[in-house]
């Protein structure tokens, strides 16, 4: 594989990064272990116990569990626009952060559904939902839906990688054997012939057409489990769009979060520049703006019909003695402070931008929980069993505990992957040629 | 404690074995590392009448339990005697049915006590053990005492329950009287070894069905201990037209519960043919319409996953050689 002068530098910029594992790396892959070994503890009780050690019971079937998998699943969403979407559309500054978006994307994609995992009993029946599908189950849509969203995620990202793998293949990296051989494997004898870079070029062009619409049926299909229910706030025609808008707007948030990080820690300055940021804050701004109206419409619409259950639920989300402060805080830290840090020139920075993606992403996970746990406390029928714990929801530790595992999974895997493989794909910039003045400039690929 | 750690990790691998047979080997070969691996924590159960379903209740109060213990014994037709009990007990406001708990009967007569036999209760806290009605001894009002014991163990305390019946039998005759279908039922006292009708007493005519039986009818003996209930026509059957029919004397006074059944053709056939659902939503069988466009999503989506991983086997194949490394 030839490289040309600024695939070079960025390489030499990243070869340290794959090819040690610091302490610093060891210090936080023993910490996230130590959060999943929590986790695990916590799983084994539940396992050994049965599900009367979450907070769940007769009426509020869902909490964290699916606050959690309808979280990861949206913020899939990093890799499926960012990267298809600019790849359709030949953004050339995307080329830097399509390899974090694609690894967010898959990574997330596995971890979201094993919340589901956790939240139903029986699992020695889990099978059966392969076995005997019910064709017009929304289950059976998703579990679907999401498998083949998963499956051509990881085709994505791979069809990234091979170039990539090609060039750590050829590189003299000062790396095991194992992890050498790896490389050579996963290139799968690509060489960079005209004849091979088409093949790429047709399979990558299927993927990014493909990843969008496939992403959107898969948040659709989730947000139809809702949906399709007749609950109090949760049976509406505008979920599916709802529910896709704030995927993409979270998964912006965490695709900004990482870029920071991964800036940050590896002194990436000159790739991932300030003007991605204000290109990814300008979006998330639009979707931030787009989900707003979107949430306006929901509740106003519930709120003026005055339904007697859907009033029942917008009685608690309204009442500060209910849920009324986290609402407020979903729409303050989850709508408004993406839109203004953006739109004031003078906080349109970086660091700034960063916080509010933060800030934005917590708010679109207590939004989660607020969709699920209000309506499922607002019962159709009255309560049979009124202990306090059937009629209000509370998170046990056990199931905090699974949820932080689940974070530290995230994190963990995103460490492991970003010390394979360079976070800055090589490969995307073969048109790119460095200046005199230490400027890049397009050449044309032959 | 070890034998009990033993036996514990034994079921457990039994369980998955059998598991694996079922064809459950994926779902298992994730959950089991993971039960065998906190196995050797958990208290295992120190004696068979104190399994681990107990230690749920156990672990709601960190007292004793105090269990409540029911013996319900029921006469049959064929002069045994059903002797159904059921444990619970109320922790904190709240019942648990306790299951896998040993339960004695015993006979009591003036002479001592008889263990008559033992039983595991089920998942409902609920256990049958059915013994002969002959041999028992009438006490001097010639009722049979009977006691249901149990011994307790390390979380609860022991438990019983007596109850004094005096023998009856209660039989059934299946007639039809002007083509209408009749249960002929007949109560007599068999205290004393001769049969003595019963008069005045209220039997209710049940019909068997899935979960618990029906209540159809009902009537009082007669002077001769006998009284005539009609059984109403149309009730559903199965394939051969069957129906189980039951004849009750439901908690009295002096006899306790009797019961006998019969079964006869009097109900109508529910078929058991195949009979071929609608397409709907609430269906076995999905609509049409749903079957295309689920096909065809899957296929264009799995069909382009195909061609792009055919891409990649030739590109695999294209691979040249002598090629030079990066510097």
């Amino acid at each position: 594989m030839e490289l040309n002068q600024y695939q070079k530098d960025i390489f030499e910029k990243q070869k340290p990064v794959i090819e040690t594992y610091g302490k610093k790396t060891w210090g936080w892959t023993i910490f996230f272990l130590l959060w999943i070994l929590v986790g695990g503890y916590a799983l084994y009780l539940q396992v050994a116990d049965g599900h009367i050690v979450t907070g769940m019971r007769d009426n509020v079937v869902w909490g964290l569990y699916i606050a959690n998998f309808i979280f990861f699943i949206g913020i899939s969403y990093a890799g499926a626009v960012i990267s298809g979407l600019l790849h359709i559309l030949h953004v050339e500054w995307r080329k830097p952060i399509i390899r974090i978006a694609e690894i967010i994307t898959v990574i997330a994609t596995m971890i979201g559904p094993v919340f589901i995992l956790l939240c139903v009993g029986r699992l020695d029946r889990l099978h059966h939902l392969f076995l005997y599908p019910r064709l017009q189950s929304p289950i059976t849509w998703d579990v679907l839906a999401i498998t083949t969203y998963f499956t051509g995620s990881v085709i994505f990202l791979y069809l990234a990688l091979i170039k990539d793998f090609a060039i750590y293949r050829d590189a003299k990296l000062n790396i095991p054997k194992w992890k050498q051989k790896l490389y050579s494997i996963l290139a799968i004898g690509y060489r960079g012939t005209p004849s091979q870079k088409r093949h790429i070029k047709i399979s990558t062009d299927l993927m990014a057409i493909m990843i969008i619409p496939l992403a959107i049926i898969v948040h659709s299909v989730l947000s139809w489990i809702f949906g399709m229910t007749l609950r109090p706030g949760w049976h509406s025609s505008i979920f599916g769009p709802y529910f896709v808008l704030a995927a993409i707007y979270s998964g912006t948030g965490v695709l900004i979060m990482a870029m920071w990080v991964y800036r940050k820690m590896y002194k990436l300055n000159s790739l991932l520049t300030d003007q991605h940021f204000v290109y990814l804050g300008y979006i998330m701004m639009v979707l931030g703006a787009a989900y707003g109206y979107f949430t306006f419409s929901e509740y106003l619409t519930a709120w003026f019909g005055s339904a007697k259950w859907d009033n029942e639920v917008i009685e608690k989300l309204f009442t500060l003695e209910y849920y009324g402060g986290w609402f407020l805080f979903t729409n303050i830290a989850g709508i408004l402070l993406p839109i203004l840090v953006v739109a004031i020139p003078f906080t349109r920075k970086p660091g700034l931008i960063t916080i509010a993606s933060f800030f934005m992403v917590i708010a679109l996970w207590v939004k989660r929980y607020l969709i699920i746990v209000p309506t499922l406390e607002s019962t159709l029928l009255p309560m049979q069993d009124t202990r306090p714990e059937y009629i209000k929801y509370s998170a046990t530790w056990v199931e905090w505990a699974l949820t932080f595992a689940g974070i530290a999974t995230f994190f963990l895997l995103f460490t492991l992957l970003s010390k394979f493989v360079t976070i800055i794909p090589i490969s995307e910039f073969g048109d790119k040629e460095k200046t005199a003045a230490g400027t890049t400039a397009s050449v044309k690929e032959n | 404690m070890l034998p009990e750690k033993i036996l514990f990790m034994k079921n457990i691998l039994t369980y998955t074995l059998n598991k694996v047979k079922a064809g459950n080997l994926l779902t298992y070969s994730l959950v089991v590392p993971l039960v065998l691996l906190f196995a050797t924590g958990v208290q295992a159960q120190a004696d068979s009448t104190s399994p681990a379903a107990t230690e749920m209740v156990a672990a709601a109060t960190s007292e004793l339990i105090a269990p409540s213990l029911e013996l319900i014994p029921v006469q049959k037709a064929d002069r045994t005697i059903d002797c159904k009990v059921k444990m619970q007990a109320k922790v904190k406001g709240v019942f648990y049915k306790l299951p896998l708990l040993k339960v004695n009967i015993v006979h009591v007569t003036p002479a001592g006590e008889m263990n008559l036999g033992h039983a595991i209760t089920d998942r409902n806290g609920r256990a049958v053990i059915n013994v002969k009605g002959d041999p028992l001894v009438a006490d001097a009002e010639g009722k049979v005492l009977l006691k249901a014991i149990y011994a307790g163990n390390k979380q609860m305390e022991p438990a019983d329950a007596e109850v004094a019946v005096k023998r009856a039998l209660l039989t059934v005759n299946p007639v039809v009287v002007d083509s209408v279908y009749t249960i002929q039922a007949r109560l007599v006292d068999i205290s004393t070894g001769l049969e003595t009708p019963i008069p005045e007493a209220a039997l209710g005519l049940f019909v068997k069905r899935s979960f618990f039986p029906l209540k159809i009818g009902e009537g009082t003996t007669d002077a001769a201990g006998e009284a005539s209930i009609e059984v109403p026509a149309h009730l559903p059957g199965d394939a051969k037209h069957n129906i189980t029919l039951i004849a009750r004397l439901d908690e009295n006074e002096l006899y306790g519960n009797l019961e006998a059944a019969v079964e006869q053709p009097w109900g109508t056939t529910v078929s058991d043919a195949n009979i071929i659902a609608p397409r709907a939503l609430w269906s076995t069988r999905p609509p049409l319409w749903m079957v295309i466009t689920f096909s065809i999503l899957v296929t264009i989506v799995w069909g382009h996953y195909i061609v792009i991983i055919y891409e990649l086997i030739r590109l695999r194949k294209e691979e040249p050689h002598n090629t030079p490394e990066i510097s």
